[in-house]
C-alpha cells in the first residue's frame, strides 16, 4: 500500500542532510559547550555556528537567539518571562481566539493569577483585525501575543501592522511588547524580526525538517524576561541547562537549508495544493475551505467535510496509507469541537468534519493524485452512513428545481 | 486514540448500512452533548429479527457499534435481542477505548427503542 503523508503541520520528517549533520554530535564529538577544554570547545563552536544558521533565518542577531526544547517552551518562555519580569508595569495581555493550545493555556493560567487576558476574534477568514487590537489596548497592556500563522488553517495573521502599533505605543511610552509564535510559519514564508518589529518570536525545529525536542525564542535586545528554567548560565542566564548539542546542530542545518530553500519549496507545496483543491472540487460535493484561502501557508488546506465527521474520516484515510489530521475530537461523550474551526463561526457539525491536509517539500503529484482518488470514496462510504446525507438527500429531492 | 482492528474494520466495511423501506421498528437517538447520532431499522420475520439496517453520525466507535449491532441482531428473537448488552456491543467492535464506551451505550439506547416501538405497535 501506498503511504502519503500529508500532516506536515504536524511534523516534518527529518532531512538526510540535517541527520548528517548532527551525527558527529552523537558520537565523537560529546563535550559539553561549557567546558574549557577541546571536547567543550568544539560543542561550543557547533552550537555558535547554530546559533548564527537560526539567527540569520529570521533576520536576528546570533545572541537574541536562546535555544530550548521547542515551540512549546519557546512561547512559555515568552509570554510567563516578560509578564512576570513586567508585571509592575500592568497585567494585561491580548492574543487572539485562535493560538496554538501552548499560548492558549499559558494565557488561561495567567487569567487564574489575576491578570486580565483579552481574546480577539478571527471572524470567518481566520485573520486577526488590527483595529481590534487597537481597540483592545489599554495602558496596563504589557504583552500582546499573536500567532503568525495558524497551526489548522494556515492563514496568516497581520503581525507587521500589530507591530507598527505596538511601536507607536512605545514610542509614547508605554512599557509594551509583542510575542508571535512562529512554530508554523517559518517553514512556508519569509520571516524577519525587523519587518514583523516583534519583540519575542517562538520557533520549532521539527517544522523544518530537524528532530523533535530543539526550539528557539528571539529575544530582541533590550527585552528582559524572567527566566522560567533557572539554575545555570547557559544561554545568557534566560534558559539554564546543558545545550542538546546534537539537536541543536540539527537545527542549525535545517534552518541553513531552510532559508536557501525557503522560495522553492514554497512555490512547490502552492502549486501542489492547487493541483489537490482543484481536484477535490471536480470530486467531491458539499465542503468548505476553512480560513482566508488567498492569506495562508502555501502548503496547508484545511476542509470541511458536511454530513461526517473528522475522525471517522481521518481513520478511513489512514487505512488506505493517507495521514491527515483532524482538530476536533469526542471524548467522554461531550463534544471538544476545534477552537479554531468553532473561532471562524462554523456550526458544530462543519467543525466536527474538519481536516487538515498540509503538504511537504518531498510531496510528489503522484501522492496528490492517490489522496485524491481514495478520498472522495471515503468521504461517500462515510456520508452512506450518515442519517445527516440521507435526510439531507431526501429534502433535495423534494424541493422543486 | 488507538482503535481495534475490528473497529477499523466496520468502518472502512460497513456491514448493514441502510434504511428499511418496508421497516418494522425503527428508532433514531442521539447523544444530545457530542450530537453522535444513531438510526435503526428492524423488519420481523416468522419471531425473529429478519433484517437490521443502520445509519450513523459521529465519531467511529458511534459507527463501528452501529454496524457490529446491525450484524448481530440479524436472526435474533426479540427476546434476544433485547438481552444484548452494552458490553456485547463493546466486545463485537474489539473493544472501546474507556473515552468512548459511550458509543455502545448509544447503541444499547437506539436498540431498547427500536423494541419499545414494536411493543407499542401492532406486535
Amino acid at each position: 500500500m501506498l503511504r502519503v503523508y500529508f500532516d506536515h503541520s504536524a511534523t516534518t520528517p527529518v532531512d538526510r542532510r540535517v541527520v548528517e549533520a548532527m551525527l558527529p554530535y552523537l558520537t565523537e564529538k560529546f563535550g559539553n559547550p561549557s567546558s574549557v577544554h577541546f571536547y567543550g570547545q568544539e560543542s561550543r563552536a557547533a552550537v555558535d555556528r547554530a546559533r548564527r544558521e537560526v539567527a540569520s533565518l529570521v533576520g536576528a542577531r546570533p545572541n537574541e537567539i536562546v535555544f530550548l526544547s521547542g515551540g512549546t517552551e519557546a512561547n512559555n518562555l515568552a509570554i510567563r518571562g516578560v509578564c512576570e519580569q513586567h508585571a509592575e508595569h500592568g497585567r494585561h495581555v491580548i492574543t487572539t481566539s485562535i493560538e496554538h493550545s501552548s499560548v492558549r493555556g499559558i494565557c488561561d493560567a495567567l487569567g487564574r493569577r489575576d491578570w486580565e487576558v483579552t481574546r480577539l476574534p478571527v471572524y470567518e477568514e481566520g485573520v486577526v483585525r488590527v483595529e481590534d487590537v487597537r481597540a483592545a489596548l489599554r495602558p496596563d497592556t504589557v504583552l500582546v501575543t499573536v500567532m503568525l500563522a495558524n497551526n489548522e488553517v494556515g492563514t496568516v495573521q497581520p503581525v507587521a501592522e500589530i507591530g507598527a502599533l505596538i511601536r507607536e505605543r512605545r514610542a509614547a511610552g508605554q512599557k509594551i511588547w509583542l510575542h508571535t509564535d512562529a512554530v508554523q510559519a517559518a517553514g512556508g514564508l519569509r520571516v524577519d524580526v525587523d519587518e514583523l518589529a516583534c519583540d519575542l518570536l517562538s520557533l520549532s525545529a521539527h517544522k523544518l525538517y530537524a528532530p523533535k525536542g530543539v526550539g528557539a525564542l528571539y529575544v530582541r535586545r533590550g527585552v528582559r524576561l524572567a527566566p522560567q528554567n533557572v539554575g545555570g548560565h547557559q544561554e545568557r542566564e534566560r534558559r539554564g541547562g546543558t545545550e542538546a548539542v546534537p539537536l541543536v546542530v540539527a537545527f542549525g542545518e535545517a534552518a541553513r537549508l531552510t532559508r536557501l530553500e525557503l522560495d522553492a519549496r514554497a512555490e512547490h507545496v502552492r502549486r501542489l495544493r492547487e493541483r489537490f483543491e482543484a481536484g477535490v472540487e471536480a470530486r467531491v460535493s458539499d465542503f468548505v475551505y476553512n480560513g482566508d484561502r488567498a492569506r495562508r501557508l502555501p502548503g496547508v488546506s484545511n476542509i470541511s467535510f458536511r454530513y461526517v465527521e473528522g475522525e471517522g474520516l481521518l481513520i478511513n484515510l489512514d487505512m488506505q496509507g493517507v495521514a491527515v489530521s483532524t482538530g476536533s475530537a469526542c471524548s467522554s461523550g461531550s463534544l471538544e469541537p476545534s477552537p479554531v474551526i468553532r473561532a471562524l463561526g462554523r456550526d458544530d457539525e462543519l467543525a466536527r468534519g474538519s481536516i487538515r491536509f498540509s503538504l511537504g517539500k518531498d510531496t510528489t503529484e503522484g501522492e496528490v493524485d492517490y489522496v485524491l482518488e481514495v478520498l472522495p470514496r471515503a468521504v461517500e462510504t462515510l456520508r452512506r452512513l450518515s442519517p445527516l446525507y440521507q435526510k439531507a438527500r431526501t429534502e433535495r429531492a423534494c424541493t422543486p428545481a | 486514540m488507538a482503535y481495534s482492528d475490528t473497529l477499523k474494520d466496520h468502518l472502512a466495511n460497513p456491514r448493514n448500512a441502510g434504511t428499511l423501506a418496508d421497516a418494522d421498528a425503527e428508532a433514531e437517538q442521539s447523544n444530545p452533548v457530542c450530537g453522535d447520532r444513531l438510526r435503526l431499522s428492524l423488519r420481523l420475520g416468522s419471531g425473529r429479527i429478519e433484517a437490521a439496517r443502520f445509519l450513523a453520525y459521529g465519531c467511529p466507535p458511534t459507527l463501528a457499534c452501529g454496524s457490529a449491532l446491525a450484524g448481530m441482531l440479524e436472526g435474533m428473537t426479540l427476546e434476544e435481542a433485547a438481552r444484548v448488552t452494552r458490553e456485547r456491543v463493546t466486545e463485537a467492535v474489539g473493544g472501546l477505548p474507556a473515552r468512548k464506551r459511550h458509543a455502545a451505550s448509544l447503541a444499547i439506547e437506539t436498540l431498547r427503542a427500536a423494541l419499545e416501538s414494536l411493543t407499542r405497535g401492532a406486535f
